[in-house]
């Protein structure tokens, strides 16, 4: 056979050419397509990571306000910067390098402040507004994705830097295109009496059959003359433990139930949820550290009057006793004004208070009194007679005892207790008067037993008053401009 | 007489064709190479289509599951229905795009803007497209070739399973049922606010 032409051949390789860049062609195609998607996908990637870094921001500003409720000292703000904007409390972190998992080059800034139109008129509680940017930088070309709308979502920074009028430090690009993502989160206070009962460990109620529900004294929609009123029973007596074990005792409960991974057993009917997801480190409550103080008396033993002030936190109703100690027939008498006005006390105890026999606490129409101890409380009888009738009126708050100590509070033997208790280090026991036996308050406890109490019902307008436990995210907006 | 025979007989077979049974076998061959090259071809073509459907399908995923995750986390309320929701968000900025500052609503709730104002994010299914509007503007379409996208409330409202079903652009006769089956794609997101709920018909 002959040899093809010359013109044969070129034919060929014109064919051959000709095959080979149509096929690089469309591979090209492809990889542009397929580099683009992948560039998209890696920059949605980093975009999200930015959100955890700022959200990283707002979980670190509720840390420091958390820290800055334990007793001193507390170690808050430390490492942050001080500066006081628009005449209001101002905490600034500046930038952490590498805050990411493995070293991972993200950085998180954060401010928090205190804005004077964030204050609660009702009861003077700061809400704190913390704003957060995490950053991320975005590895690959600088190069914006085929479709607008991802542009219009994500915003990247490729050339210029998006926050240059904010509050926090505007970021240098230096080249080096980056993904930024800005939040701003409100926080508010939680007061220490925010359920009908919270226990560290476990809460036994025993087997009375009690009902737990809430009433709001505030409310005339859900109270009588400031009054619980069966009628106007509302669904909040939450109960929860840090712990594992409820022993509700065949409780009715009119709001939720929670533990901590673990079980509740004689519960007989729950109106809202059931969680085994509950966590909370009760806040512990440090002794006052009161530069002035009214002398006058040092412990009660016998009949003694405390009078109480007008002028809340006023040096001249602030009182530190050893001890109370009252037998017999002895009375300690919380006085405040003869018209019933408003009045306030406070008195830190820094060993026991004992009312034993038919001797009483008596608090005066009026008086708001606060007390803290740092001993135990047994209080048999009716040991404490609450005039106002509201548990606001009657706050008690147990200090943290040395390690090891194992304090206890026993409240007992009315038919009535009208009184909130704070005693996360504490054992707390509460013998109510048998079948009529009534808990009007809100009860925190290490343990908390109850015995004879066959009605705890939860004032709701105690949890806009107390100590603040804890802080709570009640506005989150993220500044996508 | 016979050289000449013989040399014209040598020139004819210079200019002679290929023999039946060479055009057979080149025919073969070159129709062997070109069914070759436009299978070739064709499955190059099959495959940039189908990584293209796949990319853009994917990308029009993770867009719309990003805006709703957006959306959603700064929800105050939400009134959701197949294939139509509407998301409030608070009233954060003010006319001239600034955010404004944060108030207090006396039940321990917060504001921005008027008291009980909020911004309405509205997202619709369309003719197979996925629209997202802002109060009264203009509408955006998200994402293409969407079957159905609903909702799933959860955890006392305050979590949001959203589930949206692409139609299948792989529909190759010869492929699996898996292959050629609708894709969904799921997002889980919390809502971070206090929930006001303050409109008629939410969750």
């Amino acid at each position: 056979m002959r040899a093809p032409a010359a013109g044969t051949r070129a034919s060929i390789l014109v064919w051959t050419v000709l095959t080979i860049a149509i096929l690089s062609m469309l591979g090209a195609e492809v990889l542009r397509v397929v580099s683009i998607k992948h560039q998209n996908a890696l920059q949605t990637a980093t975009w999200q990571e930015a959100l955890l870094a700022a959200e990283s921001g707002i979980d670190l500003g509720i840390i420091e306000l958390r820290k800055s409720l334990y007793p001193m000292p507390n170690h808050a703000w430390e490492g942050w910067n001080n500066t006081p904007a628009d005449g209001v409390v101002s905490y600034g972190l500046s930038t952490i390098a590498n805050a990411g998992l493995a070293g991972t080059p993200m950085t998180v800034e954060a401010n928090v402040d205190a804005p004077n139109a964030l204050i609660d008129p009702s009861n003077g509680w700061q809400y704190y507004r913390i704003r957060t940017v995490g950053t991320m930088p975005i590895t690959g070309p600088a190069r914006v994705t085929d479709n607008k709308q991802d542009s219009r979502l994500r915003k990247l920074s490729l050339r210029w830097e998006r926050f240059t009028n904010g509050v926090l430090t505007p970021h240098a690009l230096n080249d080096a295109p980056q993904v930024c993502r800005r939040a701003e989160a409100i926080v508010k206070p939680v007061s220490s009496f925010a359920q009908a009962a919270m226990s560290v460990g476990t809460m036994d109620l025993t087997n009375q059959n009690i009902v737990i529900d809430s009433y709001d004294s505030r409310d005339p929609n859900k109270s009588t003359n400031s009054l619980y009123d069966v009628t106007k029973r509302q669904g909040n007596g939450d109960i929860a433990t840090d712990g594992n074990l409820i022993e509700a005792g065949n409780a009715h409960i009119y709001g939720d139930v929670a533990t901590n991974s673990g079980t509740v057993s004689g519960v007989a009917n729950i109106t809202g949820i059931e969680r085994t997801d509950f966590y909370q480190e009760p806040i512990p409550v440090g002794a006052p550290s009161w530069t002035a103080i009214n002398g006058t008396v040092s412990s009660v033993t016998d009949t003694t009057t405390l009078n109480a002030s007008a002028t809340k936190g006023s040096s001249i109703s602030r009182y530190e006793l050893s001890t109370i100690a009252l037998s017999g027939n002895k009375t300690l008498t919380l006085a405040g004004n003869v018209d019933g006005s408003r009045t306030y006390i406070e008195i830190y105890v820094t060993g026991d208070i004992s009312v034993t026999g038919t001797s009483q606490i008596v608090l005066q129409e009026g008086v708001t009194a606060t007390v803290y101890f740092a001993g135990n409380i047994d209080v048999s009888g009716n040991g404490i007679l609450n005039t106002n009738n509201q548990p606001s009126d009657l706050q008690l708050y147990g200090i943290q005892p040395a390690p090891n100590a194992s304090p206890h509070v026993s409240l007992g033997g009315n038919g009535q207790i009208v009184a909130a208790v704070y005693a996360p280090d504490h054992d707390v026991s509460i013998n109510g008067g048998g079948t009529s036996g009534h808990v009007f308050g809100s009860v925190v406890g290490k343990t908390i037993t109850m015995t004879g109490v066959t009605n705890l019902h939860y004032d709701e307008a105690l949890g806009a008053t107390g100590i603040i436990n804890n802080y709570k995210i009640v506005s989150w907006f993220e500044d996508n401009r | 007489m016979h050289q000449r025979s013989k040399k014209r007989l040598s020139s004819d077979k210079a200019v002679a064709g290929f023999l039946l049974s060479e055009m057979m076998i080149s025919t073969l061959i070159f129709a062997s190479i070109s069914l070759g090259l436009l299978m070739g071809f064709t499955a190059l073509e099959r495959n940039y289509s189908a990584s293209s459907d796949f990319a853009l399908n994917h990308a029009d995923q993770m867009r719309i599951s990003d805006y709703l995750a957006l959306d959603l986390r700064r929800a105050l309320a939400l009134q959701a229905a197949r294939n139509d929701t509407t998301i409030f968000i608070p009233n954060y900025y003010d006319a001239s795009g600034n955010p404004q500052t944060p108030a207090l609503d006396g039940n321990g709730g917060v504001y921005y803007g008027a008291a009980g104002s909020s911004v309405s994010i509205h997202y619709y299914l369309s003719g197979g497209t996925i629209y997202r509007q802002q109060n009264n503007g203009t509408p955006i379409a998200l994402a293409v070739n969407v079957q159905d996208f609903i909702f799933d409330i959860t955890d006392q409202g305050k979590v949001v399973s959203t589930r949206i079903t692409f139609n299948p652009t792989f529909t190759s006769g010869r492929a699996s049922a898996d292959a050629t089956a609708a894709t969904a794609f799921y997002n889980v997101t919390l809502l971070r606010n206090t929930r006001t709920d303050n409109h008629v018909g939410v969750y």
